[in-house]
């Protein structure tokens, strides 16, 4: 066990130690200019600069609480829609064949009508995140509720359970695998729209502080920015997987023999 | 008004000239043809057939699960309109709930009682099944025969008439069904509820019906009802067992050429 996790964390930690020793030897020993790529020193004092001004944690901000908006937006219709279609064949009739084909026009190629709809500011981001992130929830969420056992109906039926009850003691979870698939997924989408969001047209936030910087040549902030933007999509992924491991305990719970 | 009650109190279940079709490929199929069952309080009831002989779906229709066109069902002395508290039923796959704890898939069916009520009643039909200590893992956590206890123990939690069996041990290994089938007699024999199972192996029909309900294929007919000795049928190695094991194999020789595979089925 011990061994195992040791050899995890060896094997991952092997490219990230490789790509940052090549840069390193790049920028030191190379003829690179650092406009293009700047050394492991500058960056690091770039990010250190941006934390001291606090830039960095305002962009941040601006740009969560955009995702925050979209998501819970999306999160909430979608997980609602995607339920009402995963149980009723009817209303999946109405909706599947809008939805298939929304479904196939990427987030990016919103971007220029959300813009002319709703111009640059808070109201385009938002309206672009939801547009990502509502599908794979919906989507997810839907064939979470169809895979009801009908056994599991059955036995809702037999001991007469309202419709309301039969929702949320059936069908809520025995789909919460799946929501939690859509909402990981969701959660991943809303956070790459808001920065390709930001990037295209914005004010604030971390996709325009890179696009930004990346008209004044300041490539360090740029690769500032890009690290924190991934490690920002890491942690919010984690985040969510704890805070669903903990709603659905019967997932962890071991055999015992 | 006399008179009603007393016609209560005689079946637990009535069903007369009962007949049942599905539609297939817009073509009706007969499912049940002409059934004629009446049911006594306290009776161990056996039904055996083939598979797809109908016998799961008439229990459904006694727990009102599945619906009848036309002949009488009653149950408690009502026509059946549908799921009751006063009806319990196990199903052979058990049906608990994977993210519900064990206590609270017994008490499934008790969520409008007080909790201190449920937990007691949880707690004593737990017991009773022999899964004490078991109340917080999850069904996962749980063997087969295990899962299929803490099912029974749901079925029974609302103190129902009657508990309606559809091949609950049909999915265990051999020793463990036989197990099974002594733990479901001495409760039979404790809380004197009526009980119907469906089965499809001979020796399970025989051990435990008080009757022996035997079904024909397609459409599903009650060929005869076969009265048990009560000791003899509890005694696995009698000749009397073995007799009504040859008077069973007897309907299915005549209703069916590919015998064998059946009995190897059956067993």
């Amino acid at each position: 066990m011990k061994n195992n996790t040791m050899k995890k964390v060896i094997l991952g930690m092997l490219l990230p130690l490789a790509v940052i020793a090549a840069w390193f030897y790049v920028t030191t020993y190379g003829s690179i200019p650092s406009g293009i790529l700047p050394s492991i020193s500058k960056v690091s004092g770039a990010f250190k600069t941006m934390i001291s001004t606090g830039q960095l944690q305002e962009d941040l901000i601006v740009s969560i609480s955009r995702v925050l908006k979209g998501y819970a937006f999306s999160a909430f219709f979608g997980i609602l829609l995607g339920s009402l279609m995963g149980m009723s064949k009817n209303i999946k009739l109405l909706f599947q064949p809008v939805v298939t084909i929304i479904r196939q026009i990427p987030m990016i190629a919103w971007i220029p009508l959300i813009i002319l709809w709703c111009g640059i500011g808070e109201m385009s981001k938002v309206v672009i995140i939801v547009l990502a992130a509502f599908f794979p929830i919906l989507v997810n969420t839907e064939s979470g509720m169809e895979s009801t056992p009908q056994g599991y109906i059955e036995v809702a039926r037999l001991y007469k359970l309202n419709a309301w009850k039969t929702f949320t003691s059936v069908y809520l979870p025995n789909a919460l695998p799946n929501i939690l698939v859509g909402l990981k997924l969701g959660l991943g989408v809303s956070w790459m729209a808001v920065v390709a969001a930001e990037l295209i047209a914005a004010t604030t936030g971390i996709g325009y502080r890179m696009s930004n910087a990346r008209s004044m040549m300041q490539s360090d902030v740029v690769i500032v920015c890009m690290i924190v933007v991934g490690l920002m999509g890491v942690l919010m992924d984690k985040g969510i997987g704890i805070i669903f491991d903990m709603i659905t305990p019967w997932n962890r719970a071991e055999k015992s023999n | 008004m006399g008179i009603k009650k007393e016609a209560d109190n005689k079946y637990i279940i009535n069903i007369k000239n009962l007949n049942k079709q599905f539609i297939v490929d817009k073509q009706p199929i007969d499912i049940l043809k002409n059934i004629n069952l009446q049911i006594k309080k306290g009776e161990f009831i056996t039904i055996v057939g083939h598979s797809g002989c109908g016998k799961s779906t008439l229990l459904k229709i006694m727990c009102g699960l599945v619906d009848y066109e036309n002949g009488i069902v009653e149950r408690n002395g009502h026509a059946v309109v549908g799921p009751g508290p006063r009806c319990g039923m196990v199903f052979q796959d058990h049906r608990l709930l994977p993210w519900l704890k064990i206590k609270d898939n017994v008490g499934f069916g008790l969520r409008d009682l007080p909790k201190a009520e449920r937990e007691e009643k949880v707690e004593k039909h737990l017991e009773m099944v022999g899964l004490k200590g078991f109340e917080n893992s999850y069904p996962k956590q749980l063997s087969g025969g295990m899962a299929q206890r803490a099912a029974i123990a749901r079925g029974l939690a609302n103190n129902p008439t009657i508990l309606l069996l559809d091949e609950p041990f049909g999915a265990l290994d051999a020793l463990t069904r036989i197990q099974m089938q002594q733990e479901i007699l001495r409760i039979h024999q404790a809380e004197g509820t009526t009980m119907v199972m469906v089965t499809h192996d001979i020796d399970e029909a025989i051990y435990l019906g008080d009757r022996i309900v035997v079904m024909s294929a397609r459409p599903g007919e009650i060929k005869e009802i076969i009265k048990t000795d009560s000791i003899e049928s509890k005694k696995r190695g009698s000749t009397g067992f073995a007799a009504y094991k040859k008077r069973i194999y007897n309907y299915f020789f005549e209703d069916a050429k590919d015998l064998m595979d059946n009995m190897e089925y059956a067993n």
